[in-house]
């Protein structure tokens, strides 16, 4: 009978795991203008995964990423994945990061990156929907739609971060993207997300 | 020379509007990088950050510095050092201001042999020393409740501060941008911090305070080990899989599976006389069958878990509705193993159905009906199990499965192999049925078990109410057994009402956790005039000033005072507690704080039945607490 207790005390004791506020839930839906002057919702990639970055092209984190091939390979390894990308600007008019519609296309191409869309999201709404604090902020949602990562692109962060070596990093979305696909859990489903501050209107 | 150590600072100096980051710059940004370049024999510690400020950039936190400050390594010798010294350093660093600009720098500087000499730079290395963080010589304690992080500590020598404010080390421990609430009291001072959305599951309470008082600003270090919810879930699997096992050999002395089994056996020795190797044969096929319905059954619920993750499935045994229907359970199968009501029994006999021509066709399946007919049995314990095996990666759960039903099926498989063994086996009779009964008690001894947890989580008329399910329960099952009436309307009417009472008492069934509102349970409620009383009849006398917004008084009521050893020795030693709530600044109240000098609560008294009552420390631990109550007298 003690071991009839047994189990039943290890069921009452465990049960709690790392996570956030958002972490393992329905992702909250939004709809913003793409570059092309589409809108785009997120509810409609139901059925593929989903890597939400926050980016300012003016933050020297994110520039980093971008000028050592580090951010465009990521997204190539999600579009091979069959994961829709979306680079989400949240900065205010007026602030670092701000971009008008051809300037955005513009960074894109210059960059050689491959975002499935860039959104703007100049009222902030989004961005704090989702708690995003830094440029760059990682999100990926599952094909359910179900928030299953949040935080950094990778664990360069850190003090030294402008003396480190980008591609020797470990890249928590191609790792959390592959663990998605196996269906196992992520081994690091919240990580500390590091860079700029976000350009919200204050 | 070796072992001599020196100071050396390394100065930002920012333009107005700038600032620079802290070892955790909080929400964004990032603290400044220092790679030494050291001659041999010189080895350089961490940099020694001046304590922090915060810097709020809306609508996010962070902590760094403006203007100006100085970032201080100690270099230290391990060997004799031939001088001059050329000391380099290569340096990073974030300059903010609404934007980032990343800087990068080369410094040298050159030591010559010679006493040190005090001068305008060594001054302001020494003044930015002191402002490096150090060791918090109070005693102190961290508390977590709920989504709050408290902390405590009490003020020795009246030394108080105006505010205090904590800087945590690292991500993950507590919110940057929600306000931290700061309440001081006569003797003591607590924190109210908000802990972070990001749940890391850190292992301490570490960072630094900054504490203001009139005159200056100090920063001391904090860290305090935080109990981690995480059970020792990785390690344990091992366990858990020799338990599973240990509980699938116990299932066959279940008295659902024992009676089938034992017919089983029965055919064992007619066959003994046929070659060993036929019956090796079928306790093979039997042993297939078993294993894999278990297989089965944890696809299906692996299956379900993951399917149902999205919509928010999970088997969580913390609820209330759980361990309420698992009660209900184990009432129902403690009654059902004392009284002749055998639902098992149907299905026992659809083994007979497995009765084939083909002898190993038939091991096989009886395999199978034996952990379909073990099920009523198992459904309690192994739902608990179920549980926690579901909580565990998808190859761990099939593990525990795979390790219950060879657990399950290897007494069988053994008696196969050597049926000599059968002799050591008490004969099938009378006693199985006693044998059955006396497994009632064991099944009420867990729904005692479980009705105790509830306990912890509703409050007691939610607890009776279980109860009385319970007893609904068994009322409907002694007239499921007394259903021997020939005519058939009756016999439906029976059901119905038996139908009736178990939807009753799962319909009163607590779905959510209750306030246990301990407050009002039995506390008396101060006046001068009954303390008077309980004093001239020398009784021990325990009186607490709390008010609701002092926070200090209601974390040591949830840690210390309102524990369940405390209240055990509140209650043995029938000493009477009465509480005075200062919640509106009572003027009765107000008076009797006077006349032990104070203007606040918390205070705590504890009267002895003779004498001066005692003034307990304003911070209460469950250990001090016990003790002072243990010895009054």
């Amino acid at each position: 009978m003690k071991i009839f207790l047994k189990f039943i005390s290890i069921g009452l004791l465990s049960g709690t795991c790392f996570g956030s506020a958002l972490m393992d839930q329905k992702a909250p839906d939004f709809s913003l203008f793409d570059s092309y002057g589409k809108e785009i919702s997120l509810n409609s990639f139901e059925g593929k995964k989903v890597v939400i970055e926050w980016t300012n092209h003016g933050c020297p984190f994110v520039a980093k990423h971008y000028k050592t091939g580090n951010m465009q390979s990521t997204q190539e390894f999600a579009l091979e994945n069959d994961t829709v990308w979306l680079s989400v600007i949240s900065s205010a008019p007026g602030t670092q990061g701000f971009v008008s519609s051809a300037e955005a296309n513009k960074l894109t191409a210059s960059r050689e990156a491959s975002p499935s869309h860039v959104l703007f999201d100049p009222t902030g709404n989004v961005g704090k929907l989702y708690n995003a604090k830094t440029t760059p902020h990682m999100y990926i949602v599952n094909e359910k739609g179900v928030l299953k990562y949040e935080g950094a692109i990778d664990d360069a962060g850190g003090r030294g971060f402008m003396f480190k070596d980008l591609l020797k990093a470990t890249n928590y979305i191609k790792n959390g993207l592959i663990e998605l696909s196996t269906g196992n859990k992520l081994s690091s489903p919240v990580t500390k997300p590091y860079g700029c501050s976000v350009k919200y209107a204050s | 020379m070796e072992g001599d150590d020196l100071l050396v600072g390394i100065k930002f100096k920012l333009a107005e509007g700038w600032h620079t980051y802290w070892k955790n710059p909080g929400d964004a940004g990032e603290g400044a990088s220092i790679e030494w370049n050291l001659p041999e024999g010189l080895k350089a510690s961490k940099i020694l950050w001046p304590g922090p400020h915060k810097i709020p950039v809306e609508p996010l936190m962070t902590f760094g510095y403006n203007d100006e400050v100085v970032l201080l390594t100690k270099i230290f010798s391990t060997q004799d050092v031939v001088f001059p010294l050329d000391i380099k350093a290569r340096v990073g660093w974030f300059t903010c201001k609404d934007i980032c600009i990343p800087q990068e720098g080369e410094i040298s500087l050159r030591i010559n042999e010679g006493n040190k000499i005090p001068t305008v730079d060594s001054n302001e290395i020494n003044s930015y020393f002191k402002s490096v963080p150090t060791n918090f010589n109070q005693d102190y304690r961290v508390e977590r409740l709920d989504d709050k992080f408290f902390l405590q500590t009490e003020i020795g020598d009246g030394k108080h501060y105006e505010n205090v404010y904590f800087f945590p080390d690292d991500y993950g421990l507590t919110n940057y941008v929600d306000e931290q609430k700061y309440e001081k009291n006569l003797n003591s001072f607590i924190l109210e911090v908000n802990a972070s959305d990001a749940n890391l599951n850190l292992q301490t309470f570490a960072g630094v305070i900054e504490a203001t008082d009139n005159k200056e600003t100090s920063y001391f270090e904090i860290s305090y080990p935080l109990l981690t919810e995480e059970s020792d879930s990785e390690q344990s699997v091992f366990l858990l899989i020799i338990f599973a096992f240990i509980g699938g050999l116990i299932l066959n002395i279940m008295p659902c599976v024992f009676p089938i089994l034992s017919i089983k056996i029965l055919r064992f020795m007619e066959h003994s006389e046929n070659s060993s190797i036929q019956t090796y044969k079928f306790g093979l096929y039997y042993s297939l069958g078993a294993i894999m319905s278990f297989l089965i059954i944890a696809f299906i619920l692996i299956f379900l878990k993951s399917s149902g993750e999205a919509i928010g499935w999970g088997f969580q045994l913390q609820y209330p509705l759980v361990i309420s229907i698992l009660f209900y359970l184990f009432i129902a199968l403690g009654f059902m193993f004392m009284s002749n009501l055998v639902f098992g029994s149907q299905l026992g006999q659809l083994s007979s159905i497995a009765r084939v021509k083909n002898e190993s066709l038939e091991s096989f399946l009886t395999g199978i009906l034996a952990v379909i007919v073990a099920s009523p049995c198992t459904a309690p314990f192994m739902g608990s199990a179920i549980g926690f095996a579901l909580l565990q990666p998808g190859i761990n759960s099939i593990f525990i499965f795979l390790s219950l039903g060879i657990g399950f099926a290897l007494p069988y498989f053994i008696l196969s192999v050597k049926p000599s063994l059968l002799a050591f086996l008490p004969k099938p009779g009378a006693w199985m049925e006693t044998f059955k009964q006396f497994m009632a008690f064991p099944m009420w001894g867990s729904a005692l078990w479980l009705l105790w947890v509830l306990s912890g989580q509703v409050d007691t008329d939610t607890v009776v109410l279980v109860l009385i399910g319970g007893l609904l329960i068994s009322l409907s099952l002694w007239l499921l057994e007394k259903n021997t009436s020939q005519i058939k309307s009756i016999q439906w009417v029976v059901r119905l009402i038996s139908l009736i009472l178990v939807l009753f008492s799962l319909w009163i069934i607590p779905t959510s956790y209750s306030e246990i509102d301990k407050e009002t349970q039995g506390d008396l409620v101060y006046s001068e005039a009954m303390l008077q009383e309980f004093r001239d009849s020398k009784e021990l006398i325990f009186l607490n000033f709390t008010a609701d917004w002092c926070i200090t008084c209601k974390v040591n009521e949830r840690v210390a005072l309102k524990t369940n050893a405390v209240n055990e020795i509140i209650r043995k030693k029938n000493i009477k507690y009465i509480e005075a709530d200062w919640t509106r600044k009572d003027f009765i109240i107000a008076k009797k704080l006077e006349e032990f000098g104070r203007t606040g609560v918390p205070l705590y008294l504890l009267y002895p039945s003779e004498g001066e009552p005692i003034i307990l420390p304003e911070i209460l631990t469950e250990d001090t607490l016990i003790s002072y109550l243990t010895e009054i007298n």
